[in-house]
């Protein structure tokens, strides 16, 4: 079988937002930019000292580059309240020229979480409010809609707030998910979708069912299943010999990353990467190669 | 009436539009560009404007200078865990840049959360502790983990006008913002009055607290009142408030040009000479770490910003060395020759407490840490700049470090030997020899070395060269921690395309034979090709630089070697010299205990000699046991054309084990069978080892030049070389 919901493609990479050298992650972000890949990430673990506030940083690093989108992959909502976030997100999204998306998650590591004196939700609860956060993010960056915000949720609630700042283009919300209820709220209510390959147990195959729990809940929802934007983290090693799934030679990664493409509909993926010549290598052999053959077995030469 | 003797400082509070925050960034830059002190953003969570913390973050990525502050936080909208992080990241990012002002608390309610929030910033902050816990309604932590470590802890304000708020800034802030025409001079008064109690009443420093206030444009202009607030409210932080907009440019050209100038004047003529100082007021808690000994408040006014005592948050990340755990008194930072001129006037009058002179800080033998003494830390001295590139003539600052040096020469083509590790500071290694990977084809470090200006006990600034205070320039090229403390060197690079860089790994199964054939090939081999060999238990690894990016030499140098065992390893890269010291990332020194290094010389890998290695590598009491490659270029310099003597040597070993006097019983025979030490990787402090240091007739003159410059011995905690008038101090 195969899926293919028509995306352009994007490449980016996953940073580690260490702040041990303080600047080493900035540095990432400034030679995936420099190296013409479309997005840098970095994962947000407020309750890790050893990582720098990934909020703070994207905004220092969005300040240093010039055309790369940025965004969290993925941000950890429970202890970042959901009209913060979405004010953050757009100040960012003006500052920056519309190069900010907002990835976002239900949270994980509840400990870590607690210990910060953030709420401690079971699954469930964590997607009800997650949807609920949904909502606020979308109206508070929705100023020309009429009168003041008010969200009664059970998780979040916002009161008469004011909205704004609107961002300067449509800010992807992508969700990162894997179990059928979150997929089916990714469906129905989020732009993009961020699964990491190394938590799909089932491997690659994985996807179809997932992807179809989206697609699902996106045509119940009178949305299109395209409105939803597949991607997939990955991590990978360029060797001389193929020893595996991205573990061998440029060539070998663009065939492989085409029939993930072609297979299950991804069109975003994001690199794991701290070392510069790995995204280098990324940026200038195998995006382009993947570019090209995708677009060759799509049989139309065409990017949307 | 009361002035708290704060320097004064003057910013603009960027109200923003909610549409337009690039044009609140703008007016940042523009801020600094005019001079300002401080720029702060005023958060806009109310009527759907900016986020404070995203301009201030960005902002940080585009200024050099300026402060940067989030004003008005409202605490009840965020975690104040999550805010602690983003500050400490600002911190971190901006080069210690940040502010924070929460508020304003305006119910009681919002006053107790505003407080919870500083309990919970200033515990994830105190990183002396693993874990933190706090209670509280609406912010507390549970056993969460604090840092990261910051080098100094962001100011933490409240912002407000309510007699509430004043309180509160009197408990725990470190600041107190109000609004001039909300609060007015009355107002203004009576709030410090409340809150100059509440702080005597908790036992702070009233000092502990900076007074400040915004201003519109309309009461800016008014230099007698805004003096007033300085003379009588002891207002020091002047914020003037703009809206972002085209008109914002002219208010702040005016008042930063016109009206800040007049309150400086007025101010000083109407307070007592020298009444507003920089010098930072601890907190009680800090103030309690001090130790004894040391005249703290008597550090001069222009090293007090920078200096580091044991309470602040940037002692864990000074206070030890690579492999020494250290507990000093205080910790001097100076940034200027004038600077490191009073840190040395300060040591003087410190002279029974020990004295570290740190650049890098990893000097192997420990030295520029100590346990309740003084450190002069000279890392930020550390500008690179080209003098002459016809004759590679390139001045460095000596807290630079041997990573920065090699990437500033790499576009030039040139490079300068060193170590073998980047992160190496220039100071203790231009001072001592340097054997690096470059040695046998351009010699030591110091043989680079045309000039260095010095800081001497005395204080005054010489220069040192083949032309002025020549004995001066001789000692220093192998014994300068003795003479003073240097400021700048200057060197004649050299031109190094790129090299070949080899890191072979062998199995030994007989280390005596292979360190045998080690020499034998040594001594065969060209000097383009410099090796460093690590020996353990059943394994080697030798690491080679061949000054040449020719395959075929490389290879031809290299074969040798490769043929000396069997092979388990082996990667052959041709890259320039900087990649080689770039290796390894920065990472802050975390030494903990005492490092036990030994050093000697030899000429020749004896049979002797291999048997007595073989026995030391067996033993288990060493675990590192390296030797490296001197001889070729360095072998050129007569012995007595500078103070590092040991010319003839071919070989420079470096033990290092955890137990001193098991890894003396077993480095003794080895000690017997070599010829003089290398003082950079020695840490015993017997005073016998001085003469291996420095043959007799090198020793006794480095001690009559000691005699003259440094009689007291004020530089001791080094290899000491004694005055020569003065026969009765140990050279410990």
């Amino acid at each position: 079988m195969s899926t293919d919901y028509g995306h352009n493609l994007i490449f980016g990479t996953f940073v580690t937002p260490a702040n041990h050298p303080v600047h080493q992650a900035v540095e990432q972000a400034v030679v995936a930019d420099r190296a013409g890949l479309d997005l840098v990430t970095f994962q947000d673990h407020p309750y890790l000292p050893t990582f720098h506030d990934t909020s703070t940083l994207l905004a220092y690093a969005a300040a240093r580059t010039e055309r790369i989108r940025l965004s969290a992959n993925v941000a950890n909502l429970p202890l970042r309240p959901p009209a913060v976030l979405a004010r953050a997100t757009a100040t960012l999204d003006l500052l920056s020229g519309g190069r900010i998306e907002l990835g976002l998650g239900a949270g994980g590591f509840w400990d870590g979480i607690a210990a910060m004196g953030g709420p401690r939700r079971s699954p469930g609860e964590s997607i009800e409010a997650l949807a609920e956060a949904i909502a606020i993010i979308r109206g508070v960056w929705d100023t020309t809609a009429p009168g003041v915000l008010s969200v009664r949720g059970k998780h979040y609630t916002v009161h008469g707030a004011k909205r704004g700042p609107a961002p300067a283009h449509p800010v992807g919300i992508w969700v990162g998910a894997y179990k059928p209820r979150i997929l089916r709220l990714v469906g129905r209510a989020a732009d993009g979708w961020i699964p990491s390959l190394q938590y799909l147990q089932g491997g690659l195959p994985d996807l179809i069912e997932m992807n179809r729990h989206i697609d699902d809940a996106a045509l119940a929802a009178g949305r299109e299943p395209r409105d939803i934007r597949r991607f997939l983290n990955i991590g990978g090693q360029f060797t001389t010999s193929g020893r595996g799934f991205l573990q061998g030679p440029p060539q070998q990664w663009a065939e492989e990353l085409t029939e993930v493409a072609l297979t299950y509909g991804t069109s975003g993926f994001i690199l794991a990467s701290d070392d510069t010549t790995l995204t280098r290598t990324f940026a200038a052999e195998v995006a382009p190669a993947v570019r090209e053959l995708v677009a060759t077995a799509r049989g139309t030469g065409r990017h949307e | 009436m009361s002035n708290y003797g704060h320097p004064l400082r003057f910013g603009v509070e960027v109200l923003g539009t909610p549409e337009a925050p690039r044009a609140a960034v703008q007016v940042a830059q523009v801020a600094e560009e005019l001079g300002y002190d401080l720029v702060a953003f005023a958060d806009r969570a109310d009527d759907g404007g900016a986020d404070a913390l995203s301009l201030a973050s960005w902002t940080a990525a585009r200024t050099t200078r300026v402060q940067i502050a989030a004003t008005r936080l409202r605490t009840t909208m965020r975690p104040a865990s999550v805010v602690a992080r983003a500050s400490a990241s600002l911190q971190l990012l901006s080069g210690d840049r940040g502010l924070l002002v929460l508020g304003p608390g305006s119910t009681p309610d919002e006053v107790v959360v505003d407080e919870e929030a500083v309990t919970v910033i200033r515990a994830l902050g105190d990183t002396a502790g693993g874990r933190a816990s706090t209670s509280g309604r609406h912010h507390r932590l549970v056993g969460a983990e604090t840092g990261p470590v910051v080098q100094r802890a962001v100011p933490l304000w409240v912002a407000g006008s309510s007699a509430a708020v004043a309180a509160l800034a009197g408990r725990v802030a470190d600041g107190w913002m109000a609004d001039l025409d909300e609060v007015g001079v009355a107002g203004l008064a009576a709030l410090n009055t409340v809150l100059d109690r509440v702080a005597a009443d908790d036992g702070r420093d009233v000092r502990e607290v900076r007074r400040s206030v915004t201003l519109t444009s309309g009461d800016a202009g008014d230099v007698d009142a805004l003096v007033a607030l300085v003379v009588e409210h002891g207002v020091s932080t002047f914020l003037l408030r703009v809206a972002g907009s085209a008109d914002s440019v002219s208010q702040m050209r005016a008042f930063i040009g016109d009206v800040a100038p007049a309150v400086r004047d007025g101010a000083e003529r109407a307070l007592p000479p020298g009444a507003l100082s920089a010098r930072p007021v601890r907190r009680a808690g800090v103030l309690a770490r001090r130790r004894p000994g040391i005249a703290y408040d008597d550090v001069p006014e222009n090293l007090a910003e920078a200096a580091v005592e044991p309470g602040d948050a940037a002692f864990t990340t000074v206070r030890s060395t690579y492999l020494r755990g250290g507990d000093p008194g205080l910790v001097l930072r100076p940034r200027s020759v004038q600077e490191v001129v009073d840190a040395v006037g300060f040591a003087r009058k410190h002279p029974h407490l020990p004295l570290g002179i740190r650049s890098g800080g990893h000097g192997i033998s420990g030295r520029s840490t100590n346990d309740g003494g003084l450190v002069i830390d000279v890392g930020r001295l550390n500008d690179i700049t080209v003098l002459d590139a016809a004759s590679r003539l390139v001045r460095i600052g000596p807290g630079a470090r041997w990573r920065d040096v090699a990437t500033a020469l790499q576009p030039y083509g040139w490079a300068l030997t060193s170590g073998d590790y980047g992160g190496v500071g220039v100071g203790g290694l231009a001072t001592a020899g340097g054997i690096g990977f470059l040695a046998r084809r351009h010699g030591l470090t110091i043989d680079h070395l045309r000039a260095v200006e010095m800081v001497l006990a005395d204080g005054t600034l010489v220069r040192a060269s083949e032309v002025e205070n020549t004995e001066l320039f001789w000692a220093v090229r192998g014994a300068g921690a003795n003479f003073g403390v240097a400021v700048a060197f200057e060197f004649a690079v050299d031109e190094v395309a790129e090299v070949g860089w080899a890191q072979l790994a062998f199995q030994v199964p007989d280390p005596a034979a292979y360190l045998e054939a080690f020499g034998r090939v040594v001594a065969a081999t060209p000097r383009e090709t410099t090796p460093f060999l690590i020996l353990g238990q059943g394994v080697a690894q030798l690491m080679a630089m061949v000054d040449s990016a020719d395959p075929d030499v490389i290879v031809s140098q290299l074969q040798p070697f490769a043929d000396i065992a069997p092979l388990v390893q082996q990667q052959v890269v041709i890259a320039p010299y900087a990649t080689v010291m770039n290796m390894f990332p920065p990472s802050e020194h975390q030494g903990r205990g005492e490092p036990v290094s030994r050093s000697a010389f030899t000429r020749e890998i004896t049979p002797g000699f291999a048997a007595a290695s073989a026995d030391l590598i067996r033993s288990g009491a060493s675990h590192w046991y390296q030797i490296r490659t001197v001889g070729g270029a360095v072998a050129d310099v007569a012995a007595d054309a500078t103070a590092y003597a040991h010319r003839d040597a071919t070989f420079a070993l470096t033990v290092m084990g955890a137990d001193a006097q098991r890894l003396d019983r077993w480095f003794e025979p080895v000690r017997r069978q070599s010829d003089g030490l290398y003082l950079s990787f020695e840490s015993d402090s017997d005073p016998q080892r001085i003469t291996d240091a420095f043959p007799p007739s090198t020793l006794d003159r480095l001690r009559r030049l000691k005699a003259q410059l440094d009689p007291q011995n004020l530089f001791r905690d080094n290899f000491n070389v004694t005055p020569a008038h003065d026969d009765s101090r140990s050279a410990a």
